[in-house]
């Protein structure tokens, strides 16, 4: 089925790169619109290996993105075209990968690629041409640190501000009721660690106590022993700078020792629809934050969510949302300047975009000079078996439950 | 650091040591019967794990149940591999062409169970997932003393096939010299057949007890195979109790390591132990000579 895909896109690649050839070579002929004259999005993604898991779920998104922007008639009347190559979970992969998508087979437009590790190479390669990058997924403080003046996220905030609601939150508790030492566990990842050490730095400014403060590389499946240090110190709070099975596997881990702590917080996994069949009944007060949820009343994340439920017969998770709306901030910018295409045009959509504000399904986003969102993340927790918004305050679904009951 | 971390350290370290004796037992069965190096092992393990998953899935039963299927199964895959595939290897370059044939299998079950089961990360549900018994004081979860059990009631098994039964003395004599087992009348190349279909069925035990206590994806085989090759070097390529013994030690090590350490560092222990073996035992701290035929 895939390489089936793989060879649409082939024969699709090569028509419209056949059709940029003749519309070059008898300019004035206007397109006659159809399939000779799509505007074609190169994108690679990790569809194997260590990424796959969130790497498909962005790929969702975009292909849901694409079939709708078709189904309403395309961007300035032109069919979109998604050209998606798999680069493995690898950062060489990726690179080589955007180098052929802009280079050899001339794709009008890109978008970013999953996770901070690959978003940065990518970037790279993306600015060297002049191409505008947004991408879903590059979170990282040090994604923006790089000087990159044609990357914007697509998402309401960066790593690090993530769990801010939840730090004002924690640090505006009366002295007697505030968690006094946290343990805190962290995949050797930008992202992941962004995300963490954003919570941790805040809360250590806040006179707590850092207790356990654990790395770990990606590859690493066994948590018995990080679990059992955690369980040693007897940390109040519990954070953990995950991925996914990382996630779960620590926190069964945990719940294996007996570990009870009064706060429990994990980036990304929480969010997975995967992650309370794999851990059961026990998720009960879990914190996570999480830029988007498919209950938010903007307007066109009703008609979002609507849709891909039809096509895929669920709502959409963060990793689909990111990647829709990194489409959705790219269109508002080809629709507003006007042209899809290598040059000139590009640097029109960066300029663009950098004094915008774009209605997306995550909110109105608007971006300062590093491509930073100028957004905040919501803090979600597993109450009663469903994952709710608790913070902040003004967007809850849920009371906040402080202390978490028992695992 | 205190004692109650480092008891609860050195339990954790005996359990996965007993898990790694179990996934790694294959590994040198297969290198002693036949100088295969069987990158796909690790591969076959996590195929295992994930009929295990979709068995629970399907039934609800307890996933222990679908050792029924995988080790009958896995055993008839084995010695159908042997037959078929590894005795088409040209004996002079075996061990070599071993190595891509088995790779290229690896890369054929990491690619069937993604496109059966999707790249999403799995993880059976068990209402026992989080249970755990004290021990002095250290908590010993009950999946990871099942896969224990699991491991050393097979590993126990696989000692008494070896050493006590007919077809085991057959299987010990091909691992020792091939031709003189010839003479005196064992036919090699279907004990060899068996003893494949042998180390595959501990992948199918292997994979299953994996299962209870970790989340799976297509690509986990890649994170095992490098620790479990360290192990039966370690070990003596083609001893069983050599490998349980490396396997015991390289886990306990681990895990103790973790607790000055870190996590990053303990994970070279593996590597560690791998160059030092090379460099003052090539043939194994526990095994026979048969490293030098590598």
């Amino acid at each position: 089925m895939s390489s089936r895909r793989k060879h649409t896109w082939g024969v699709a690649a090569a028509l419209s790169a056949g059709a940029l050839v003749l519309t070059t070579a008898c300019s004035g002929d206007s397109g006659g619109g159809g399939s000779d004259d799509t505007i074609v999005i190169g994108v690679s993604l990790p569809l194997t290996g260590d990424f796959s898991e969130p790497g498909k779920g962005v790929q969702r998104g975009y292909e849901a993105w694409a079939q709708m922007v078709n189904e309403d008639g395309g961007l300035l009347g032109r069919q979109v075209e998604l050209k998606i190559l798999d680069d493995q979970s690898s950062a060489d992969r990726v690179v080589q990968d955007y180098e052929a998508l802009i280079a050899k087979d001339q794709v009008d437009l890109i978008f970013g690629p999953f996770s901070t590790r690959l978003v940065v190479p990518s970037a790279r390669v993306a600015e060297e041409y002049g191409m505008l990058f947004v991408e879903p997924a590059g979170a990282a403080g040090e994604v923006f640190e790089q000087g990159f003046e044609n990357l914007f996220y697509a998402a309401p905030a960066i790593a690090e501000d993530h769990y801010d609601y939840l730090a004002e939150y924690l640090l505006g508790l009366p002295e007697d009721e505030r968690p006094q030492t946290v343990a805190v566990a962290s995949m050797d990842d930008p992202f992941a660690q962004g995300t963490a050490y954003g919570l941790r730095d805040k809360l250590a400014e806040g006179g707590l106590e850092i207790v356990v403060d654990e790395v770990y590389p990606p590859n690493t499946t066994d948590f018995s022993s990080i679990a059992a240090k955690i369980s040693s110190s007897g940390a109040d709070v519990v954070v953990g700078g995950t991925q996914y099975q990382d996630a779960v596997n620590l926190i069964v881990s945990l719940q294996q020792l007996n570990y009870q702590p009064r706060l429990a917080a994990f980036s990304t996994a929480p969010t997975n629809p995967e992650f309370s069949a794999a851990i059961g009944a026990k998720t009960e007060g879990i914190l996570s934050p999480t830029g988007y949820t498919p209950e938010a009343a903007w307007e066109s994340n009703t008609d979002f969510v609507e849709r891909y439920t039809e096509i895929h017969g669920s709502p959409p998770s963060e990793d689909e949302a990111n990647a829709f709306t990194t489409g959705q901030v790219v269109a508002a910018a080809v629709e507003a300047v006007g042209c899809a295409e290598q040059g000139d045009c590009q640097q029109q959509l960066i300029d663009w975009l950098r004094d915008a504000e774009v209605d997306t399904v995550v909110g109105p986003l608007s971006w300062d000079d590093a491509g930073r969102p100028q957004s905040a993340h919501l803090i979600q927790q597993y109450v009663d078996g469903e994952i709710r918004i608790v913070l902040p305050e003004d967007a809850q679904e849920a009371d906040f439950v402080f202390p978490k009951p028992a695992w | 650091m205190n004692t109650a971390l480092l008891f609860q350290s050195l339990v954790l370290g005996v359990l996965l040591g007993g898990l790694y004796a179990l996934l790694a037992a294959g590994l040198t069965l297969y290198f002693g019967v036949m100088r295969v190096v069987m990158i796909a092992h690790s591969a076959f393990l996590i195929l295992a794990a994930y009929i295990a998953w979709y068995f629970n899935q399907q039934t609800g039963w307890d996933p222990l149940f679908s050792l029924l299927i995988t080790v009958p199964l896995f055993f008839g895959i084995g010695v159908g591999m042997q037959r078929l595939l590894i005795t088409r290897l040209r004996p002079a370059t075996l061990t070599m062409m071993s190595v891509l044939l088995t790779f290229a299998i690896a890369l054929f079950i990491e690619g069937m169970i993604g496109f059966v089961w999707s790249g999403t990360q799995r993880r059976i549900q068990l209402p026992y997932s989080g249970d755990s018994i004290n021990f002095l004081g250290a908590s010993v979860a009950v999946v990871k003393l099942m896969a224990f059990a699991l491991a050393a009631l097979s590993l126990a098994l696989l000692y008494l096939l070896m050493k006590k039964s007919r077809f085991g003395q057959a299987l010990r004599a091909t691992i020792q010299h091939k031709e003189a087992a010839q003479l005196v009348g064992i036919r090699t190349d279907r004990v060899a057949g068996l003893g494949f279909g042998l180390g595959l069925a501990t992948a199918a035990i292997g994979g299953t007890a994996l299962s209870l206590d970790a989340t799976i994806y297509p690509s986990l085989h890649w994170h095992w195979i490098g620790p479990l090759m360290a192990i039966i070097v370690v070990g003596g390529l083609g001893s069983i109790p050599g490998t349980a013994i490396a396997a015991m030690v390289l886990g306990i090590g681990q895990s103790l390591l973790q607790v000055p350490l870190g996590t990053t560092w303990a994970q070279t222990l593996f590597y560690v132990a791998l160059f030092a073996t090379l460099m003052l035992r090539p043939q194994g701290f526990f095994g026979g000579r048969l490293a030098q035929r590598f």
